[in-house]
């Protein structure tokens, strides 16, 4: 058991049918990091975190939880681990001090204080039922519920896909006070990638089942280049580079390269790119197809 | 757990609550008219006594008044059907909602989510069987008396197989809804399969839960044991020759003008009034046996094949 790894997965697969919703997926996710599980829908992002807490079984492979496993060890795993799941679903006709209710009855290290305080914070009312909250208000309530319950890791699956702008930055606010505070693993899975680098420290992108890339979102970016040239193949630049992508215009030709150092070729003029652009690059790019097109922003960001 | 439990199931105890009371407004005004006309008639020293006709018109008109009360009570054989299958709401409410994954994240284990939200109906089907057994037991005892417990209706409402009943609604819903993981519509086709069910037991099923008896017997005079029995079948003969059928009275020649009941030998297949409990817990077991395998079935789909 290595006390680094809040999660480590080996060899991770899921079939549904005669489809894999993820496989092969080996990864480890340091404690205390902030990392954005980030593809398109049905990449396997829910698939992955449900085998994290243990919603799912694994066909294949392993995944661990604090060096457990979360379907074996359930009742060692699941007090350290929070969960939101998609669209936060909540009792809709209990009220807010109901609900609290629920997480204390269900949880032995509650922190009713803590859940109180965020009740307040956030100006609602126990009285009120969650029914007749809005989504941002849900989700905010769903949150309070997870971060009471005091995990050591913090599971959120697209917690901000269905919030508007506004909501989706105070939701990622106290997700980050939270983190702050309590030092707490959190794994957020996303198709929007805009204000995750806000958040996270660390990126994964998953497509077609799965991972491309895996690693920390400063050194990602600075790694990242956009080159421009004339028109010209990108064999001379593949054989020291990576290259994620390719496009050719009559006269030019840009590719986006995982850079092995400085690029030193003087014909190449070099650009910084942007966290979106290199994770819509990766979500484009097939493994053994060698640079293939990005999709447009709209399939992904949709 | 416990206050998870109650708070998630409390309207639909509320409404099962209400389904007993509003029962109870109508069975307890009428239970009373019939108890009290049974003894105003003296219906009990007439049967104690061997049958003259002022009794036959006490029990006449008795069932002249009460009759139709009593065949329009047999529809409250949907009532088991419908508290079983609404206390399986919040089980389903919950698979619907996605709140069970709320619930599979929290620090319990999924077989202890289980056992609360299955125990927790069960629970409540049995009391409210109870419930209704007695109510059902108060209301038909003047029948009782003059059919037996056998009599179809007083079958049906005053033994254990009310509690048989209700489990099996409860757990077919269960079922059906741990697959379907829709509320409204697990519902609706379970309490239709009920009735189905229900149906189907009462026509071809009960009558072989124990073996009937047969009796031969010579003559137009029913021996005592037939009192208040179930028959099964009966036929007659006439000198090898069927007379009677099952279908009452028919003429198998022409040869006969009548058939002379005195030498006509009856063959019956019943089941005498000893046979009550017997049956009923046979069917009361029948109907349990299949609740627990569908309530098995609907925890093994939950855990196995639902995240």
């Amino acid at each position: 058991m290595n006390d680094t790894a809040a999660i480590r997965t080996s060899g991770l697969g899921k079939r549904y049918g005669s489809g894999w919703a993820l496989r092969d997926c080996t990864l480890e996710i340091p404690r205390g990091s902030v990392t954005a599980l980030v593809g398109p829908n049905g990449a396997g992002k829910t698939t992955l975190l449900h085998m994290v807490i243990g919603l799912v079984e694994p066909t294949d492979g392993t995944v661990e939880v604090f060096g457990r496993s979360p379907r074996r060890d359930a009742q060692d795993v699941l007090p350290r681990i929070a969960f939101v799941a998609q669209d936060h679903p909540l009792h809709r006709n209990l009220r807010i001090g109901e609900m609290l209710h629920y997480g204390r009855s269900l949880n032995p290290s509650w922190n009713q204080g803590l859940a109180v305080a965020r009740i307040e914070q956030l100006g609602l009312s126990m009285k009120q039922k969650i029914g007749q909250l809005s989504g941002g208000q849900q989700s905010q309530v769903a949150l309070t519920l997870a971060l009471a319950k005091q995990p050591q890791l913090l599971l959120l699956d697209e917690p901000v896909a269905s919030l508007d702008p506004l909501a989706r930055r105070e939701f990622l606010n106290a997700v980050m006070a939270a983190v702050a505070d309590d030092g707490i693993t959190v794994v957020l899975s996303s198709h929007i990638v805009a204000e995750l680098e806000r958040v996270c420290d660390r990126l994964i992108t998953l497509a077609q089942g799965a991972t491309q890339m895996d690693g920390s979102i400063a050194e990602i970016v600075a790694s990242h280049r956009l080159l421009t040239g004339p028109r010209s193949d990108a064999a001379s630049v593949a054989r020291v580079h990576n290259v994620i992508r390719e496009s050719h215009t009559e006269r030019q030709t840009t590719l986006l390269v995982r850079a092995n150092g400085h690029v030193h070729d003087s014909c190449w003029e070099q650009h910084e790119v942007d966290l979106e652009e290199i994770v819509l690059a990766y979500l484009g790019y097939q493994p053994g197809n060698g640079a293939a097109q990005a999709p447009a922003l709209e399939e992904i960001a949709s | 757990m416990t206050w998870v439990g109650w708070r998630l199931q409390r309207t639909e105890t509320f409404i099962v609550v209400g389904i007993l009371a509003l029962l109870a407004a109508l069975l307890v005004p009428t239970g009373i008219q019939m108890a009290n006309a049974y003894h105003h008639d003296g219906l009990a020293a007439c049967l104690a006594t061997s049958p003259n006709p002022a009794c036959a018109n006490a029990i006449g008109g008795f069932r002249q008044r009460f009759q139709s009360l009593l065949d329009l009570g047999n529809w409250f054989n949907l009532v088991p059907g419908l508290i079983g299958v609404l206390l399986a709401a919040p089980f389903i409410l919950d698979l619907e909602h996605g709140t069970y994954r709320l619930a599979w994240t929290q620090s319990i284990t999924r077989k202890r989510w289980l056992l609360g939200k299955i125990g927790m109906p069960v629970g409540a089907a049995l009391v409210a069987a109870a419930a209704m057994i007695v109510l059902f037991t108060w209301w038909r005892s003047s029948s009782i008396h003059l059919d037996g417990r056998l009599d179809s209706g007083n079958y049906d409402f005053t033994g254990t197989v009310v509690i048989g009943y209700t489990l099996f609604a409860l757990a077919l819903a269960l079922a059906l809804g741990a697959i379907w993981k829709r509320a409204a519509a697990s519902i609706a086709v379970a309490f239709i399969a009920y009735f189905a069910a229900r149906i189907f037991v009462d026509i071809k099923v009960r009558d072989h839960l124990v073996a009937p008896l047969k009796l031969i017997y010579k003559g137009s005079q029913h021996p005592s044991v037939l009192a208040n029995a179930h028959i099964v079948s009966m036929h007659g003969d006439l000198n090898g020759r069927r007379v009677i059928g099952d279908g009452g009275f028919f003429f198998g020649s022409t040869k006969f003008a009548a058939p002379r009941l005195d030498n006509i030998v009856f063959h019956v297949v019943y089941h005498p009034q000893s046979h009550f409990w017997p049956l009923q817990l046979t069917e009361t077991g029948l109907f349990v046996g299949l609740a627990v395998v569908l309530i098995a079935f609907a925890a093994w789909w939950t855990t196995a094949r639902t995240a």
